[in-house]
């Protein structure tokens, strides 16, 4: 009931004759950035992240949420015209797209996919409206030991349980806490790893390493590795509209697959990637069109998109309720929050009521917006796929130098920014996931103020974390999804070599 | 699957790198209070964190390469253009060096140059001119709309800017 009127304030809010105009000015600005190839959503609101520098909070997060969208339903439309996932939670979404398209059908696939973001967005954000304040419920009884517990078990998921290697995920969360000691501590004001220099002073700015490693280091990579070879754009010919059966074959899959992603994106877990590749392998089980998969079946479009959209929902929910990113998008958000002093938490919902409920009000705005605008202005998008390559990239780099430029007008940060275009083009080269990088770097500063915390309040007692049960549970649970898998692994090889 | 240099090397940066923040660490003070640990603990963890992913990086690229590494066949890559690479390299170096001297404008057309070259675009000049009139363009909202100061350079002048 209490989420009731929070919403109706929020729609207050949201429905503002100007806050309307910033939703909308996101999502066209979204979409647009967020079509160019090998732009994904992350990179998309780190780059436009500049423009809402004269903002009130309220106004630029609701422009964020329409970013946020756009880029999403952006990155769509180019994994299915031009096979280029811009992300890894697209890649399912591409094997049954392309080939639409490829035969001719990229209309209905592109509609697919558009209107099941719709329906998967909005009953992701009806669910986090529900969810949110039972959340904060439970948040408000956490202390620092809780908050470091929930804290390692997200750090673990995200780099060890989620992508193909949990050595090379190590690797990288271990990099991305590094880069977030640089700067000064902030219990002792120590200075710490930044040489005397005063740009490293501040720390290093997310927004940076995202730019470096999404922008820079994927312009690098595509140059030397890939921009050689030749490049084919689909079509968009014939009839945007699904047909009967495409919508009867389509609505199922939609609402099975915001069943997988919301849950997945909500519990701290972050990644779009599991839930869509269970939607897909879920739909290709369930279809009476088996033959069709692996030649461009609807069900194979609609799953996977909508359990992308409905996870990124779902990771607002850790995000908006405990301050947790989970994905490298979230891990930007939260640094757009940062630079207005806003620390989303329990007590966000509790201080700034009018800011999170207008945010959350301005998601069902923003999916409204998506989909009337952006269906019927489909050709138009794909028209910016035309724009010739080195153009593309170039312009790119403009616009990523930009963001990293002017947060201090100094050089210092686009030297830096070119390092993490450097490390970035290592880690794609040698498939070293960049999510948890970006993670560890925003999240590991405020996981060491609340382990510090903790043990300031026990007087150094490091038992704290184990006797605290709500921490022990989440640290116990972190354990076994560590070890668990590794001790299948091993009895599986036991038992082939027995 | 043949023994990676690379891989190698690369284990050993992060090996190299955990060392380093280990060394970093060793400088810090261990001043505490309540909480018994100083601003040097969690450095030292991370440093522990690094160690450990760099030799067990270094262990699988020294037995039998990287585990769960996608198949050359599934990479859709040509070999190494190193033009490209340097074209886009030296363009950013360029643009950090131009940017507080000749300012955003000019040192954003000759970024957009660059780039448009390790790409393989032939026609520098009319990349140059496209870069120029996006880097103005830029500028001119950034500047005059948004209040955000991004230096002028040598179109000072005519522009305005820092």
């Amino acid at each position: 009931m209490e989420a009731f009127a929070g919403l109706l304030q929020g729609f207050d809010v949201a429905l503002k004759p100007i806050n309307l105009l910033w939703g909308f000015i996101g999502v066209t600005l979204g979409t647009f950035v967020g079509v160019l190839p090998g732009v994904g959503p992350a990179l998309t609101v780190a780059m436009l992240l500049p423009l809402t520098a004269q903002l009130d909070p309220t106004g630029a997060l609701i422009m964020f949420a329409g970013i946020y969208y756009g880029a999403m339903f952006g990155g769509s439309t180019t994994t299915i015209l031009l096979n280029t996932p811009g992300e890894s939670a697209s890649i399912a979404t591409a094997l049954e797209g392309n080939k639409m398209a490829k035969a001719g059908r990229a209309g209905p696939a592109l509609a697919t996919s558009a209107i099941g973001s719709f329906v998967a967005g909005t009953i992701a954000v009806v669910l986090l409206t529900l969810l949110a304040p039972v959340v904060v419920e439970v948040a408000l009884k956490f202390g620092p030991a809780e908050y470091f517990a929930l804290m390692v078990f997200a750090f673990t998921t995200v780099a060890a349980v989620l992508g193909a290697s949990t050595t090379r995920g190590l690797a990288s969360l271990f990099v991305g806490l590094m880069l977030g000691l640089v700067g000064i501590d902030s219990q002792t004001g120590q200075p710490r790893f930044a040489f005397g220099v005063p740009e490293l002073l501040d720390g290093i700015d997310v927004v940076v390493l995202a730019v470096g490693l999404f922008a820079v280091g994927e312009t690098l990579y595509v140059a030397a590795y890939t921009s050689r070879l030749p490049e084919t754009l689909e079509k968009m010919s014939g009839s945007i509209w699904m047909s009967a059966q495409d919508w009867k074959r389509s609505a199922p899959a939609w609402l099975r697959a915001t069943a997988i992603g919301f849950p997945f994106g909500s519990i701290p877990a972050g990644g779009a990637e599991i839930p869509t590749f269970l939607s897909y392998s879920l739909e290709k089980k369930l279809t009476k069109y088996p033959e069709e998969f692996g030649s461009g079946a609807i069900e194979g479009v609609a799953g996977p998109e909508a359990a992308n959209n409905a996870s990124a929902t779902g990771v607002l929910v850790p995000l908006l309720t405990l301050g947790i990113p989970t994905s490298a998008t979230a891990a930007i958000l939260l640094t757009a929050f940062q630079n207005y002093g806003i620390q989303p938490g329990p007590l966000l919902f509790q201080i700034q009521p009018d800011l999170v409920w207008g945010l959350i009000a301005s998601m069902y705005v923003g999916n409204v917006i998506l989909l009337v605008l952006n269906l019927p202005l489909i050709g138009i998008w794909v028209k910016v796929l035309s724009i010739p390559r080195p153009m593309l990239y170039a312009g790119i780099l403009v616009f990523a130098t930009l963001g990293a430029y002017s947060l201090h007008q100094s050089w210092v940060d686009l030297a830096t920014l070119y390092v993490f275009g450097l490390l970035g083009f290592v880690m794609r080269r040698f498939d070293i996931p960049v999510a948890p990088a970006v993670i560890g770097l925003i999240l590991g500063p405020l996981a060491e103020t609340q382990f510090r915390r903790a043990l300031s309040i026990s007087q150094g007692d490091a038992s704290v974390f184990l006797t605290q049960p709500i921490s022990a549970a989440f640290l116990a649970v972190t354990a076994a999804l560590v070890v668990v898998p590794w001790l299948v692994r091993r009895r599986r090889r036991l038992r082939k070599l027995g | 699957m043949r023994r990676s240099g690379a891989q190698i090397a690369l284990s050993l940066a992060v090996l190299a790198l955990g060392a380093g923040v280990a060394l970093g660490t060793a400088f810090l003070p261990a001043q505490s209070g309540y909480a018994r640990i100083g601003p040097n603990f969690i450095p030292a963890v991370v440093a522990f964190g690094l160690i450990v992913a760099g030799a067990f990086l270094l262990v699988e690229a020294l037995s039998g390469g990287w585990r769960s590494m996608p198949e050359p066949a599934e990479r859709t890559e040509h070999a190494l253009h190193w033009g490209a690479f340097a074209w886009i390299s030296g363009g950013l170096v360029a643009h950090m060096a131009l940017m507080q001297w000749a300012g955003f404008v000019l040192a954003g057309a000759v970024l957009f140059a660059c780039v448009a070259r390790g790409f393989g675009s032939a026609r520098a000049l009319r990349d140059a001119g496209v870069g120029l009139a996006l880097s103005l363009g830029v500028f001119l909202f950034f500047v005059r709309v948004l209040n955000v100061s991004l230096p002028g350079g040598w179109l000072k002048p005519l522009i305005g800017g820092l």
